[in-house]
């Protein structure tokens, strides 16, 4: 059984219908792309599976266990939807970091609030805030942010936000991390730096999810690709069979236009 | 004229104990009414945004009452209603007029509030919230943690405004009798203190109202000053 199992999902807007019948599995450590144009459901997707959106049909199965399931109202409970959320991150396309905290409090708050619920937190107060920290630190170094820890958010480049909200998204250790287009918010300079972190990921053994217009980067860091197009997954498959051999006409139109631009 | 000044010398040191009395009730009213009406204001905000059809229609109902007539009505309403009604929950004395009074104006002034802080939660960005919820926060979490401070952020300035607007408005308690500051000075119009017709502690007043805004315009720039380390 696949790590990350979708089974059919659905999710209409009104009378509109955005996602149709999206299946696809993924196995732990491996990096799946979607591509496709604006409008074509890839971030409806990522938000159904971070529990932003409730998909109208469908399942969400990971390891083993279901997570969603329409026909299961047990699934639907709102209760659980707070703990659910825990196994997915998600990477904005905005950042969205909170402007009122430095680099450092961004990526430690979630942590904390997390664990304040523990019952033995009122006990061991100081150490796990140290250990909190010093994990927040470490996630910023490896971001290369070291030299940016207690910074606002207004104090930093956009891509040194954008990697604060990887930091961010990582200290709670989702077992699939997604990015909602990282990249499209910046500058093509600041582009490279933040590839190079998720890149970085790659092969640390997490799992992730990208939605992104960067074709070159879904070519060589993913292990599948997905193409939507008007909210159905139009291709699957490998980076060689959807770059190099795609059966789809629609994703040959697609893929050329996006050449072109180079 | 020098006749005026050598009257005013004499009568001031009366006068000024007088006006002190007054401006301490004031500043009573002042301080009860801001105690309690930031926080019900906060109350009436979620209540007017709440999913629950039913209570955003009362809601949006009571704001519309209290906006929508004369704050020195519903002193007069407050103060006077109970009696009629049978129920005189007030008394005559001036405790019984200071608290009708701070009634009256945590109502109204909640509900000035509660639309001022109503725009500043709808004024943060979706992405905010949803950054909290997707980090596995509660609602209650993400509005203490993420939202509040932006919030406050952006209301400073409108809040300002009502602040020292009520300050001044607290003379409209002298409706009811209450002993403020404009009572105080007005009294000595006819006698008060064995002191008769003297107009100008009327005037001095204003003294007062500029100083105490004064103070207070200085400090609520000091935190909005102090909020502008973060962009919202």
């Amino acid at each position: 059984m696949a790590f990350l199992e979708i089974n059919h999902l659905e999710k209409h807007f009104g009378s509109t219908r955005v996602l149709e019948d999206i299946s696809f599995t993924l196995e732990k450590g491996q990096v799946l792309a979607i591509i496709g144009s604006s409008g074509s459901g890839k971030t409806t997707l990522l938000r159904c599976l971070n529990f932003l959106e409730t998909p109208d049909q469908g399942s969400i199965t990971l390891d083993g266990k279901v997570l969603f399931d329409a026909n299961d109202p047990a699934t639907r409970a709102k209760q659980e939807i707070r703990k659910k959320r825990l196994h997915f991150g998600l990477v904005f396309q905005s950042f969205n970091l909170f402007p009122q905290y430095t680099a450092l409090k961004n990526v430690m708050l979630a942590k904390e609030l997390l664990k304040k619920e523990s019952p033995d937190y009122k006990e061991n107060r100081k150490a796990i805030q140290e250990e909190i920290r010093a994990e927040a630190e470490g996630l910023l170094e490896r971001m290369g942010l070291s030299d940016r820890m207690s910074n606002y958010p207004q104090q930093l480049s956009g891509g040194q936000q954008q990697r604060v909200a990887i930091a961010r998204a990582l200290a709670l250790s989702p077992d699939i991390l997604c990015f909602d287009e990282p990249t499209s918010a910046l500058d093509p300079e600041l582009t490279g730096e933040v590839l190079k972190v998720i890149r970085g990921l790659k092969g640390s053994d997490s799992t992730m999810i990208v939605v992104t217009h960067e074709m070159e980067f879904a070519r060589h860091v993913s292990d599948k690709v997905i193409f939507m197009a008007d909210g159905v997954i139009e291709e699957m498959g490998t980076p060689e069979q959807v770059f190099d051999n795609p059966q789809s006409e629609k994703t040959r139109q697609f893929l050329n236009k996006s050449r072109e631009e180079y | 004229m020098t006749e005026l000044i050598q009257k005013i010398i004499e009568q001031f040191p009366v006068v000024v104990g007088s006006l002190n009395e007054g401006f301490l009730q004031t500043l009573k009213l002042f301080a009860i009414t801001l105690i309690g009406a930031l926080p019900l204001g906060l109350l009436i905000s979620f209540c007017s945004k709440s999913s629950f059809a039913p209570l955003r229609a009362v809601t949006r109902f009571v704001i519309w009452i209290v906006r929508g007539s004369p704050l020195m009505l519903q002193l007069l309403i407050i103060f006077y209603g109970p009696g009629l009604m049978g129920f005189p929950v007030w008394g005559g004395g001036q405790s019984g007029r200071f608290w009708a009074s701070a009634v009256a104006f945590i109502l109204n002034y909640a509900c000035y509030f509660s639309e001022i802080f109503r725009s500043g939660i709808e004024g943060v960005p979706k992405g905010q919230q949803e950054a909290g919820q997707v980090l596995g926060m509660t609602r209650g979490q993400i509005f203490v943690n993420v939202t509040l401070m932006q919030m406050i952020k952006r209301i400073v300035p409108p809040m300002s405004n009502e602040i020292i607007t009520l300050v001044k408005d607290t003379s409209l308690a002298r409706v009811i009798a209450l002993q403020e500051l404009i009572w105080n000075a007005e009294a000595f119009t006819t006698t008060s203190h064995g002191i008769s017709g003297a107009i100008w502690p009327l005037f001095f007043t204003g003294v007062y109202y500029l100083l105490f805004n004064g103070l207070l315009t200085l400090l609520l720039g000091r935190l909005e000053k102090k909020l502008s380390y973060f962009q919202v």
